[in-house]
């Protein structure tokens, strides 16, 4: 049933012209991603009945570029996870040729890989953030999911690029999406990390090493490579993450929008009760976290922004030896659409937070780690910048 | 035992932009409520800070004004706390990496020597909304008016180098000269874009121990700011000697009842780096063209107008205190007018007049050229001093030329040995009683005379040339 996956539809979907380079792609998007006029909820009572007053610049350059934006779909609370999420059902189920997923911890990749699908979250600071509502500004980005990677490149041509409006993004080059198959040949030597074996099960290693097969008969060439510091990602993300979401959360007071709790005594009582009433789990309990290294142990967040420093700078040196390292995206025993607590949210999401922390891009790329019953999905994880490689590299794969 | 104060003052100006810090609104607090505001300031989801490259202009201006060292890199802060002020549960401040840091002014102390009073840091923030507390009628309500919300500011942080409420007095008179000199604030206490708070505490004199301070703010005039500081040193030593320890809190100065009453507790939460807002990154070439944009300062100007002017230091302190004054006179001395002339006219008549008009030296229509054209006049002869100060008058009142309304007023002054002749002449047969008493040597029957021939002159001779006349006439 097509309402239950859109928690909106956009009534009269049309394309503003014919000749634009997404003319006629029919997209859908998030209700955490603003468009004019349309319910902005993104899935939190603390934005109840908040209709978007501009179109983010993503959305605005969807529109320029002729893509017919379908409506938005149900979404996990402020995009925490993908418990609720059912963005990439819109894709699967043929209401979309596109669809965009906010990115904080992987959960493009790992929707895309739930539904059999392909997805690109890309470097960060390529896009645009203004008027995605988000929780981790330093981490969250638009990932893209799509049937094939020929429609996440047009995509991801039209949506990336400076915006002057945006003064977070970073100085960054923008890299060329439109690159041909000889010219985007550029991934030839992947890594496989001993340490992220190391935190497999048996069978997920098992299903894993034999899909690796499939990469070596694709003609690449695999690498064996270690990094000592890989556990540490999830330990970083968390910590960094939870602050950022607790200050970026901070705004919702439901004073100039949003639930606003009733029968308050006072101003603080107003906040603490609309506050309460306003955010679910696993959301409350994140920002609880971040709260906690905010206000009791900020030595620890000091402590997290100094290994994401060096996290960063290991990846950068594994990569003057290889051109991507192979993940598997997802594990089976772990189920991101079923993760309810902030624990289940990070065992699911174990293996994409490596490119959340460090910025870097990444591919899913489907039907590559299956046994027929389950497709963990295979994840790239490329250079900085490398994004249109990366899709080049997804599509080899599965020529 | 003998005590003595140790003073800190941290001090917020609000900067003269034309946008606030993060958003292109308005930087105009005092406009309708809620007139300028945007998604931004008023922090609405998806709302990026966009931060203005103008706000840092003005308070790395702020910053070389007050001879501070402007870091290479810096960074804003959220600082985390829950208050209706604040749409989004932290104010943007820079608290580990300040804009720049250990600056210095020199003031003057109570005891003639100059003291060189430090300066450990000035960084950047955005303000916060104004609440207005309706507590009248059925409901009492509390309004938020966001209009200030991002409004940029400067806190200037010292270092507890003041001993007495005379320093901390003359630093900020010093530090509001130096500012307003850069032009990137008018730091007014009465109208809030200065608020200055107080660190106080005390020891026994002679000693370098550093006591529990208590912090006392809302002080809206330097005087206040005096009175706080006196009023809560007394407190303090009579808690001292009342054997009553001190503990470290707010206080706030009541101006009415000129006593500081504790306040409650302002939570005070956590700073944690914004990753919204880009880092600030400063190069030499940058540094060296805002640098390039500092004026004359008050201090190299005094010496200048000493040097180059002949005025005696405390004139030269007065002309060079404010900047557009120190414009202004130097403006009337290119136009021909004696160094000394143009200082004595402006401090006991222009200004007093522009005072009592409730005028400024911007805003006035007497611009230095009309005031020149005045005083040259004058230096000529052309009017005597009476004459000057009535038509300097009208010089307010009217767009004539100071020529035209001398002409106008008929006050031009009789310069002419051969008019005033015949008018002495008649002076002095009327007044042979006073002539007598001259030659009798009462010597002030001059000045009545003069006096005399003034007055028959209808005011317009010049008493000089009076003079003059009259010693020769009575051959003294
Ligand atoms: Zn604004």
């Amino acid at each position: 049933m097509p309402s239950d996956i859109f928690s909106y539809r956009e009534p009269s979907p049309s394309s503003r012209g014919k000749d634009g380079a997404l003319s006629g792609m029919k997209m859908a998007l998030q209700p955490n991603m603003s468009v004019r006029g349309w319910p902005t909820e993104a899935g939190s009572m603390a934005l109840r009945r908040f209709v978007a007053l501009e179109n983010a610049t993503v959305v605005e350059r969807l529109k320029e570029a002729g893509a017919i934006l379908v409506g938005s779909t149900r979404m996990s609370e402020l995009g925490f996870g993908l418990a609720g999420d059912l963005t990439a059902s819109a894709v699967s189920e043929g209401h979309a040729d596109c669809a965009l997923i906010t990115d904080t911890m992987g959960e493009s990749l790992v929707a895309a890989s739930i539904a059999g699908l392909w997805a690109l979250k890309p470097t960060y600071g390529i896009i645009s953030r203004l008027g995605l509502i988000g929780l981790v500004p330093s981490m969250e980005c638009y990932g893209a999911v799509a049937m094939k990677p020929q429609d996440i490149a047009p995509v991801m041509k039209v949506i990336a690029g400076r915006d002057e409006n945006d003064f977070s993004m970073p100085d960054l080059a923008i890299p060329d999406f439109r690159l041909d198959g000889k010219k985007g040949n550029t991934i030839k030597t992947i890594a496989v990390l001993k340490e992220c074996l190391d935190l497999l099960s048996d069978d997920e290693a098992a299903l894993f090493r034999s899909g690796l097969s499939r990469l070596e008969q694709a003609g690449f060439s695999l690498q064996e490579e270690s990094m000592e510091e890989f556990g540490l990602f999830r330990t970083v993300h968390q910590v960094v993450g939870s602050v950022e979401a607790s200050s970026s959360a901070g705004k919702y007071d439901g004073v100039r929008y949003g639930h606003r709790a009733s029968a308050a005594k006072n101003w603080n009582e107003m906040y603490l009760k609309s506050r309460a009433e306003s955010f679910g789990m696993p959301v409350k309990a994140y920002l609880f976290q971040g709260a906690y290294f905010q206000f009791e142990n900020f030595d620890a967040f000091e402590d997290a922004c100094r290994i994401r420093a060096r996290l960063v700078k290991a990846m950068d040196d594994l990569f003057t030896r290889v051109d991507a390292i192979a993940i598997p995206t997802r594990r089976k025993k772990h189920p991101a659409e079923k993760a309810l607590s902030v624990t289940q949210v990070y065992d699911a999401f174990l293996l994409t937070l490596a490119a959340s922390v460090t910025g870097l891009p990444a591919l899913q790329v489907p039907g590559v780690m299956s046994d027929g019953d389950f497709d963990s999905g295979l994840q790239l994880v490329g250079r900085r910048l490398s994004d249109p490689h990366l899709l080049s590299a997804g599509a080899r794969l599965r020529r | 035992m003998e005590y003595e104060s140790v003073i800190g003052l941290e001090i917020h100006v609000e900067l003269n932009c034309a946008t606030k810090m993060f958003c292109d609104c308005p930087n105009r607090p005092g406009d309708e409520p809620n007139q300028n505001t945007c998604p931004i300031c008023l922090w609405f989801p998806g709302a990026i800070p966009k931060f203005s490259r103008e706000a840092l202009e003005k308070a790395s201006m702020v910053c070389l004004g007050l001879n501070c060292q402007i870091q290479e890199r810096s960074a804003f802060d959220q600082k985390v706390y829950y208050y209706p002020d604040l749409p989004k549960g932290f104010q943007l401040s820079q608290a580990h990496r300040p804009l720049a840091r250990n600056g210095w002014l020199d003031i003057t102390g109570q005891d003639g020597k100059t003291k060189k009073l430090r300066i450990h840091h000035i960084h950047m923030e955005e303000d916060v909304a104004k609440l207005v507390h309706e507590t009248e009628g059925r409901t009492p309500i509390s309004l938020v008016d966001f209009n200030r919300a991002g409004a940029p500011l400067v806190e200037i942080v010292t270092e507890p180098d003041m001993r007495s409420p005379y320093d901390a007095m003359e630093f900020i008179r010093a530090l509001r000269t130096q500012i307003r000199y850069v032009g990137s604030s008018d730091c007014s206490m009465e109208s809030g874009t200065m608020r200055v708070d107080a660190n106080i505490s005390i020891r026994p004199k002679g000693t370098d121990q550093m006591n529990t301070k208590v912090e006392v703010k809302n002080m809206n005039s330097i005087r206040h700011l005096g009175d706080a500081i006196t009023y809560e040193i007394q407190r303090q030593i009579a808690c001292l000697q009342g054997g009553e320890p001190i503990v470290l809190h707010t206080r706030l100065w009541d101006p009415e009842k000129k006593v500081t009453t504790a306040m409650r507790g302002k939570f005070s939460g956590p700073c944690v780096p914004d990753p919204a807002v880009a880092q600030i990154l400063v190069s030499q070439a940058w540094l060296n063209e805002m640098q390039a944009r500092l004026p004359e300062m008050p201090a190299q100007k005094a010496d200048r107008f000493i040097r180059q002017f002949g005025l005696t230091r405390e004139e030269a302190v007065m002309m060079s205190a404010e900047r557009d004054l120190s414009e202004y006179v130097e403006a009337v001395i290119n136009h021909g007018i004696k160094p000394k002339t143009a200082t004595h006219w402006l401090a006991t008549q222009f200004l007093p007049a522009l005072r009592e008009r409730r005028q400024t030296i911007v805003d006035t229509t007497v611009k230095p050229d009309r005031f020149a054209g005045l005083l040259s006049m004058l230096e000529r002869d052309e009017i005597n001093a009476n004459a000057a100060r009535e038509v300097l008058n009208q010089l307010f009142e009217r767009d004539d030329s100071p020529a035209e309304l001398v002409e106008k007023a008929g006050v031009r002054q009789i310069s002419d040995a051969s008019a005033l002749e015949g008018l002495i002449e008649k002076v002095l047969v009327a007044n042979v009683s006073a002539v007598a008493d001259f030659r009798n040597g009462v010597s002030k029957a001059m000045g009545f005379l003069i006096g005399q021939a003034m007055q028959a002159s209808g005011g317009k001779a010049n008493p000089k040339l009076i003079r003059e006349i009259l010693t020769k006439k009575l051959g003294a």
